[in-house]
């Protein structure tokens, strides 16, 4: 058993969530691709990107 | 004589109001029309035979009174629980925030739409009602996650429907499906009642086969008059990549040819730090999307679940860093706004997948294709700025095609105004063509 199958039967143990080969099978191929999406916003510059409020609703105010 | 449903929404309205159709007629016509159309496609799978009528007791003589529409299954109705493409009953009857506006402008709910399940899906194969086909190829996707919506109003069983968009879901399906579709700014309406309220992306859509009639049904929805104006001589950016290089080179072609149609005056604008944009909407997607109950969990597809199963999985920290990039694309997208009137790229990246094999060949390779529709589409999602997709045509397969102009935010007039202009260069020929099953 991988690591990573080790974790998330953990994981979903823990949440009371029973899972079986063929959902870690899909899920560890979907996981994969997401954190490899998401791994991109570890590189960000935080200086280049400041924490500014979000209001959806309207056009960013001017700065 | 014209069938009922073959009118547009506004002129069933105005046939009502001069009393040349009664509310009664045009519903029994519909039901009629959904018992007859409806088999092949599965748009519509729950009907309200009486509680239609009822309805039309109580409605209100609004503008809209007496026309039939469907709505999704993420809104409350006060008879109905919104199930979300479940067999659960995930928000309890109610009159949802969004049905109220409709319900007060006179519409008559006629059924529930079919959607992918929990919303979580472009294809709308996965629902509790069974997979949503198109009408103009029942073997192929109608889209999602609205994809009853637009199947039913491009199959003429309604003139209008209330869908929503978390990612695409009523753009995409549109697109497909040969309507219009128009996701509204975020937060533009009333959320309660609506399962877009726990989530920073969903705002409602408003599906119609024409400009006018998506007018009629928006200025319902939002309250407000919804002006027209000229659409012509319009500034619009073009985002080359990934929005134009990286899709069917048909679809690309038809939707340039559209362009010229329209005269638009076109230039390449480039929108700073759009290649975070998609991984900051899936790390606050995956933050918002949560898991249902166990017992949801359980029922759901094998595809649906392992999404869900693997969101739980992805680590918080991302979401921080998300809502930092979220921020500066808005900025970054305020800026282009300054130079051009609109965004326009292809709502879809080919026409309706198969539902057998719903992959995908573009120049970056084969994938499934809910990942390049979303791409296509979460800009508007992430941004909270409205969004609309034309119909433009068809392919070679006779399949449709969409263009989505993306917009600033509140300007849903305007891109209506968009809309009317290519129905108007095109002699409406677009908004005119009828998938065979509806001929």
């Amino acid at each position: 058993m991988s690591n990573f199958e080790d974790w998330a039967r953990a994981t979903y143990r823990q949440a009371g969530i029973e899972v079986d080969d063929n959902d870690l099978a899909l899920v560890e191929l979907i996981y994969a691709g997401a954190l490899g999406q998401l791994e991109m916003l570890d590189r960000i510059d935080l200086e280049e990107f400041p924490a500014r409020g979000v209001d959806l609703r309207h056009a960013p105010k001017a700065t | 004589m014209t069938h009922p449903q073959d009118l547009t929404l506004r002129q069933q309205a105005d046939a009502i109001r001069h009393g040349e159709l009664s509310a009664k007629e045009l519903l029994e016509a519909t039901l009629e029309r959904i018992g007859e159309r409806d088999a092949s496609i599965n748009s519509t799978p729950v009907v309200f035979n009486e509680l239609s009528q009822v309805q039309i007791s109580q409605a209100p003589a609004g503008p809209l009174f007496g026309v039939p529409i469907t709505v999704k299954d993420m809104y409350a109705l006060p008879w109905r629980a919104a199930r979300n493409g479940t067999s659960y009953n995930l928000i309890p009857a109610g009159a949802s925030g969004p049905y109220r506006s409709l319900r007060d402008a006179g519409v008559i709910v006629v059924g529930i739409a079919n959607q992918h399940e929990l919303g979580i899906g472009s294809t709308g194969i996965y629902s509790a009602y069974g997979p949503t086909h198109n009408p103009w190829d029942p073997s192929r996707c109608a889209g999602g996650s609205s994809g009853g919506s637009t199947a039913g109003v491009a199959a003429r069983l309604v003139a209008g429907s209330l869908a929503s968009d978390s990612g695409g879901s009523t753009r995409i399906p549109a697109s497909w499906c040969g309507v219009i579709g128009l996701k509204l700014t975020y937060g533009s309406v009333p959320y309660d009642g609506y399962f877009g309220a726990a989530t920073t992306f969903s705002a409602p859509g408003v599906v119609a086969r024409d400009a006018g009639d998506t007018r009629m049904l928006t200025a319902a929805m939002l309250q407000r008059p919804l002006p027209q104006q000229s659409g012509s001589g319009l500034r619009v950016g073009m985002v080359r990549e990934p929005f134009w290089n990286d899709v069917d080179a048909e679809t690309a072609a038809v939707c340039t040819r559209a362009l010229t149609l329209a005269g638009w005056k076109v230039s390449e604008v480039k929108i700073e730090n759009l290649e975070l944009a998609s991984a900051a909407f899936l790390a606050r997607l995956i933050a918002e999307a949560g898991i249902p109950s166990l017992e949801v969990l359980a029922s759901v597809s094998a595809p649906t679940r392992a999404l869900l199963l693997a969101g739980m999985l992805a680590p918080a920290r991302f979401v921080p860093r998300a809502d930092r990039v979220r921020a500066a694309v808005r900025y970054s997208l305020a800026a282009v706004f300054e130079t051009v009137d609109f965004l326009v790229w292809p709502t879809t990246p080919t026409t309706a997948a198969s539902v057998q094999d719903p992959w995908v060949t573009i120049p970056s390779g084969r994938v499934t294709v809910d990942v390049p529709n979303v791409r296509q589409n979460s800009l508007a999602n992430l941004t909270g700025a409205p969004a609309i997709s034309i119909p433009i045509g068809l392919s070679g397969s006779q399949m449709p095609i969409g263009l989505q102009v993306l917009g600033p935010w509140g300007s849903e007039a305007r891109l209506l105004d968009a809309a009317e202009h290519i129905e108007r260069v095109s002699d409406r020929s677009f908004v005119s063509l009828v998938p065979a099953l509806a001929r």
